[in-house]
């Protein structure tokens, strides 16, 4: 039993989670789907470990490993085989990826146990592992292309998980359409890099990129950039992030799934796994950088507005991947990656507190309703108290750690980096502010009436269940939530999800601290061999500046929420009316949407309406199928004519045919 | 002195250990003959198949034990090479298939059971003589050795108008085809001297014929008659009238016969001859077999979608299917070649499942072969459902079957060959396959008594002349056989039938997912032809 074996039971334990909680829909009684499907993740999550532990015992040159099952196409100029990769990098992601997965189904036994479409969301949800798995694990380009394209698909299922809900629904769509927006860029951006290497091994085109490519070559160039709108859209970045926050509108552990935890890395995945290529064309890199760079402050301003508690939650999950695309463009490879496994504890268990306080609230997720949950909800409250301070990046918390080590790098490349290194500074500032001012206003103040019935011992339970967004009326039947709500304090699978997270967003940073250890870049350095920006690292002293500096703009936020929403409430009241047209844009979401809007969508629409009425019309089905229906009905009636049934045509035909044939040999001669 | 002269001469040694599969072929079928000359029922009934799967067995398993060792033998006059062998494989498959096909259906009974099954072991010898064949005697030997014992099978029941004329056209259209070719071969001999592949071949490349390849009048000729002959064993339009005929008459088994292993001996025999012994003029004859094959796939699919006889449907998609395989004969690539003998493996097992459904409904349905027969069947009787609807997508080239691979490669050989256009004009043709492959499986599934039967115009009572001939085609398929209904929710009825659609639907999709097995059988079979372009 090699790596790459685990690396295959890996990718086997979720399909046959998948097919059996799929097959046997409705025969497993009760929660046993909830329990199949966690096995099986957590089976996975074991031989990730497995492969993690075998691949250490390689010495470090020896842990690139290619391991192919079958050949799918391999004929002359095409190379397309089921083959995985299994090197640092992907073994790492696997292990961060399955683990996570496992802890949010267990999360999902209880926290889904009311709702009726149970077995389709386990289901869906071990498939949504196996796609994101298959991704991370892909060989080549045409199975990096088939998983990215199995999360989108697995996203779409879970976000319109409620099916019956119109919100839900649109909000799938959505998220779909402009995933494929991806999927295409990705494709495209293969297809150049395939018509210049000739292969789609990931291996041979990274060694044939210096070859092929001129540094900065235009192709080369466009293919990265295509490649980044598919890491984009996937990674939720600006101007292809509007999906992400109405992607809320799924079951709240699918928003700790695939809206935090995992989905929305593959981005940084994406450029990190292609770092050859992106090195090669810094023009592409520099344009991903400043991308990320972008979104990670469009996205903090916006959380500082934004009532809905996990909407909130969203779109910090926009800039903190903001970060790590910046990270991951420039250079700082380790980094992105220590950052994107931090951030995958501690965002998880932001949105499980959240989730548990959502129960609470029967349902009701907008952060004006809510306020002193701190004493009813004493478990919900740690965990959010330490998954937000792990965001904010105070020390010691893991996030402190990873995010400063992504800017300390910034700052010491140079050369014009520095200004998105401020930027980054400026984004931990600004993430202090929005996260304590969500804890502040959902755990501090005046109890609600939600958090004095629970003071009492009941759960609050609304009457009529309604559609947190548009306030609809909804029964509790399949296609809407099931009508039980659920704490983490009375539930013990999600205490024990939402602990082992709460301690791993606790100390999961100190398995890099500069200057003591730093274990994750000396685990990844195999794969990032190649790379020639990796080597000028900063310093110790200057990384720890960086830290220093970092945990100053965490604290100052944190005092700056405490006396906003704390010490003189009313402050955001003033602030808002001194600023009105600020806030109306930061609440309008710094009109993206509308943007879009006006942009793509209404343009599309008129001239789809003109190509229906007209073009449509007249051209397509007049001339167009019109036309083709007639030439195939009158062909169908030539060949039935022809058809006489009688064999003395048959012979007349064939010879004057074969005179035909005869003819043309010795004339075209 | 004749008889002195006679006693000198000498046959040309021969390697019978080499030439084992015909031997086996040649004994297993007058055996069968002679076995089914006994009285009991069950020797006839029973013991005839069985000698007969026996035989063909047996024939694989020394086919497969020539695999990779290239056998000349007859002075050259035949050779098994893995081209060959590979081909032979598909058309053992084939006879596998119509063996356990034909168990219950009336004709064996009315022709024989031994005579039935031997003249099928015959045609199958006459087809592995004709792809091994590497002179023009041997390929016109195989040719016929093939085509007579078919000619009869498709009379084979004779009790039924339909079948009686199906052989009769067969047999008449037939000895055109025969006789177009024997001029073609006649012609190439006479304008090259030689009748050997290979001495052919280098009389053409060299340009030793008078005035050159495009000057020879009497050599082009030959090949133009050669392209005629072997495009109508291969049904390729505009020399396929007597395909949907040939095939809604025939006995179901025997058309399945015909629309897998004739086919792929005749694309076979395609490739020798014009891959090999004329590849030199390779500039002459492509772009008139291009434009064949262009025809061939329009006339094959816009014809299949008027159909509402199932077997007429599918004969009309196998002239199609034929225009695609012609598309690797035409690049004369390696490439091309590997392509042409993918695709009828390919083809072979997805046409071979939906024979087998539609012998299954024929028997059980009560409605013949019409298409309305179908209807329900997906709740009905799903095991046959399933096997019908895989061989549909896979038939037009849906991704994740065998066929998608089959037509990927196929466009790729194009593709690399200069033949865009002829792959534009594939890929337009499988579109419109989908209009009449897609209303298979619509009838299948979509139940209930909304979806009432198409009515369409019989063919071949087009005219006013034939209706009252009564030479009509739309003959009635059902009399003989409206036995055996079919209640919902028993055990599988015809289990050997069933057995056979699920298998090849099976391996379809397997080799949908998996294709590298096969991508390695054809890699060998297309090193078998030298001198092609890699």
């Amino acid at each position: 039993m090699t790596a790459t074996t685990f690396a295959w039971l890996v990718l086997l334990c979720p399909l046959v989670g998948t097919v059996v909680i799929a097959l046997g829909w409705n025969r497993w009684p009760g929660r046993s789907a909830g329990w199949i499907g966690t096995a099986a993740i957590a089976a996975a999550f074991g031989c990730a470990v497995v492969t993690l532990v075998s691949i250490r015992t390689r010495a470090p040159e020896h842990r690139e490993l290619s391991s192919t099952l079958w050949n799918y196409a391999v004929t002359s100029g095409l190379d397309a085989k089921m083959q995985i990769l299994v090197d640092p990098l992907s073994v790492f992601m696997i292990t961060v990826v399955s683990g996570v997965s496992a802890l949010i189904h267990l999360y999902s036994v209880t926290y889904m146990q009311s709702d009726r479409g149970l077995h389709r969301y386990f289901a869906y949800l071990n498939f949504f592992v196996l796609s994101m798995l298959l991704l991370v694990l892909a060989g080549n380009f045409v199975i990096l292309i088939i998983g990215w394209a199995f999360v989108g698909a697995a996203s779409y299922l879970l976000i319109s998980f409620w099916y019956r809900r119109s919100t839900a629904t649109r909000a799938g769509l959505k998220a779909f359409v402009i995933n494929v927006v991806g999927d295409v860029g990705l494709v495209l951006g293969t297809f150049f890099i395939f018509k210049h290497t000739g292969t789609v091994d990931f291996l041979k085109v990274f060694a044939l990129t210096p070859h092929v490519f001129g540094h900065d070559s235009t192709d080369l160039v466009v293919a990265c950039l295509l490649l980044g709108v598919g890491a984009f859209a996937k990674s939720a970045q600006v101007p292809l992030h509007t999906w992400l926050p109405d992607a809320m509108e799924g079951p709240t552990p699918v928003s700790a799934l695939i809206h935090a935890a995992t989905m929305v890395t593959a981005g940084v995945y994406l450029i990190v796994r292609m770092h050859p290529l992106f090195e090669q064309a810094p023009t592409a890199a520099d344009v991903t950088a400043i991308g990320g760079g972008l979104t990670l402050t469009v996205a903090a301003t916006i959380a500082l507005v934004v009532t809905d508690l996990k909407r909130v939650i969203a779109y910090s999950t926009m800039s903190q991947i903001g970060y790590m695309i910046m990270g991951a463009s420039v250079g700082a490879y380790s980094a992105a990656m220590f950052h994107l496994m931090t951030h995958a504890f501690f965002k998880a268990l932001l949105f499980m507190a959240a989730g548990s306080l959502i129960g609470a609230m029967a349902g009701v997720q907008s952060l004006d309703r809510m306020g002193g949950f701190r004493r009813v909800l004493p478990f919900t409250f740690v965990s959010f108290m330490v998954g937000g301070l792990a965001l904010t990046g105070l020390p010691p918390f893991s996030g402190w750690l990873s995010k400063d080590d992504i800017l300390a790098f910034l700052d010491h490349r140079g050369g014009g980096f520095e200004i998105l290194g401020v930027l980054g500074y400026l984004g931990a500032f600004l993430t202090g502010l929005y996260t304590f001012r969500m804890i502040f206003r959902a755990f501090w103040g005046e109890p609600v009436e939600e958090a004095r019935e629970l003071e009492h011992g009941h759960l609050a339970h609304a009457d009529v269940p309604r559609n947190p967004m548009t306030g609809e009326e909804e029964d509790t039947d399949i296609g809407f939530p099931g009508p039980g709500h659920y704490i983490a304090e009375r539930e013990m699978p999600m205490k024990v999800a939402m602990g082992v997270l709460a301690v791993l967003a606790l100390i999961g940073g100190l398995i890099q601290i500069p200057g003591v250890d730093l274990g994750i870049e000396r685990f990844l350095s195999t794969t990032f061999a190649d790379s020639h920006l990796v080597r000028s690292e900063p310093s110790t002293a200057s990384s720890w500046v960086g830290l220093a500096i970092g945990a100053g703009a965490a604290l100052i936020a944190i005092t700056i929420a405490y006396r906003v929403w704390v010490a003189e409430p009313g402050t955001a009241t003033r602030v808002r009316e001194r600023l009105p047209a600020l806030y109306t844009f930061l609440a309008n979401k710094w009109y993206f949407d509308e943007a879009i809007d006006f942009l793509i969508v209404r343009p599309a629409l008129t001239v789809g309406r003109l190509a229906g009425s007209v073009l449509e019309r007249t051209v397509i089905e007049g001339l167009l199928t019109g036309g083709a229906v007639g030439a195939v009905r009158v062909g169908s009636a030539a060949v039935r004519r022809w058809q006489t049934g009688f064999v003395r045509y048959y012979a007349a035909a064939m010879l004057i045919c074969l005179s035909g044939v005869a003819l043309y040999f010795l004339i075209s001669s | 002195m004749t008889i002195l002269a006679a006693s000198h001469m000498q046959g040309p040694p021969i390697d019978w250990a080499a030439l084992s599969p015909f031997v086996a072929l040649t004994t297993g079928g007058l055996l069968v003959l002679l076995l089914g000359l006994l009285r009991p029922p069950v020797v006839r009934e029973r013991m005839v198949p069985l000698l007969t799967l026996i035989t063909l067995g047996v024939t694989l398993a020394f086919e497969i034990a020539h695999f990779k060792h290239r056998a000349s033998f007859i002075s050259g006059a035949l050779r098994f090479d893995d081209l060959a062998l590979v081909l032979d494989m598909v058309f053992v498959v084939a006879a596998i298939a119509a063996v356990a096909l034909s168990t219950r259906i009336p004709a064996v009974r009315e022709a024989g059971h031994g005579e039935y099954h031997s003249l099928l072991l015959f045609s199958l010898l006459g087809m592995a003589v004709l792809v091994s064949a590497q002179n023009l005697v041997t390929l016109f030997l195989g040719f016929e050795l093939l085509s007579i014992p078919l000619y009869v099978l498709c009379a084979a029941e004779h009790r039924r108008e339909g079948s009686l004329e199906s052989g009769l056209k067969y047999l008449v259209i037939g000895s055109v085809g025969s006789a177009t070719l024997v001029y073609g071969l006649a012609l190439v001999y006479g304008s090259t001297g030689s009748t050997d592949f290979s001495s052919i071949g280098a009389a053409v490349s060299a340009g030793k014929l008078s005035g050159g390849v495009g000057g020879d009048s009497m050599l082009l000729t030959g090949v133009a008659l050669v392209v005629v002959g072997f495009a109508f064993k291969a049904s390729v339009a505009p020399f396929h009238q007597w395909t949907p005929d040939v095939y809604e008459g025939a006995p179901t088994p025997i058309t399945a016969f015909m629309a897998t292993a004739t086919k792929a001996a005749a694309l076979g025999v395609f490739l020798r001859f014009f891959n090999v012994a004329v590849i030199g003029s390779q500039n002459t004859w492509a772009p008139m077999l291009a434009a064949l094959a262009a025809i061939t796939m329009i006339v094959g699919n816009i014809g299949a979608l008027g159909q509402s006889s199932l077997k007429r449907m599918l004969g009309y998609s196998g002239v199609a299917q034929a225009g695609y395989m012609l598309g690797g004969v035409v690049v004369g690539t390696r490439l091309g070649v590997d392509a042409t003998v993918l695709y009828i493996a390919i083809y072979l097992g997805m046409n071979l499942a939906a024979f087998a459904v539609v012998v299954a409904v024929e028997k059980t349905g009560g409605e013949g072969d019409h298409i309305g027969a179908l209807r329900g069947l997906g709740s009905r009787a799903p095991w046959l459902a399933w096997p019908m609807t895989i061989a549909m997508l896979a038939l037009a080239g849906i991704p994740g079957t065998a066929g998608f691979i089959g037509k990927f490669q196929l466009i790729h050989a194009l593709v690399d060959g200069n033949y865009t256009w002829l792959a534009i004009v594939l890929v337009v043709a499988s579109m419109i396959s989908l209009g009449y492959y897609l209303r298979v499986v619509a009838t299948m599934w979509m139940t209930g008594p909304a979806i009432a039967p198409v009515p369409y115009a019989p063919i071949a009572g087009g005219s006013q002349e034939a209706d009252a001939d009564g030479g009509s085609q739309e003959a009635k398929g059902s009399d003989g056989d409206a036995g055996l209904p079919l209640s919902p929710a028993t055990a599988i009825p015809l289990p050997e039938i069933a057995f056979v659609a699920l298998l090849f639907a099976a391996a379809t999709v397997f080799f949908g997912i998996f294709p590298s097995p096969l991508f390695d059988l054809v890699n060998h079979a297309g090193a078998a032809l030298s001198g092609l372009v890699p």
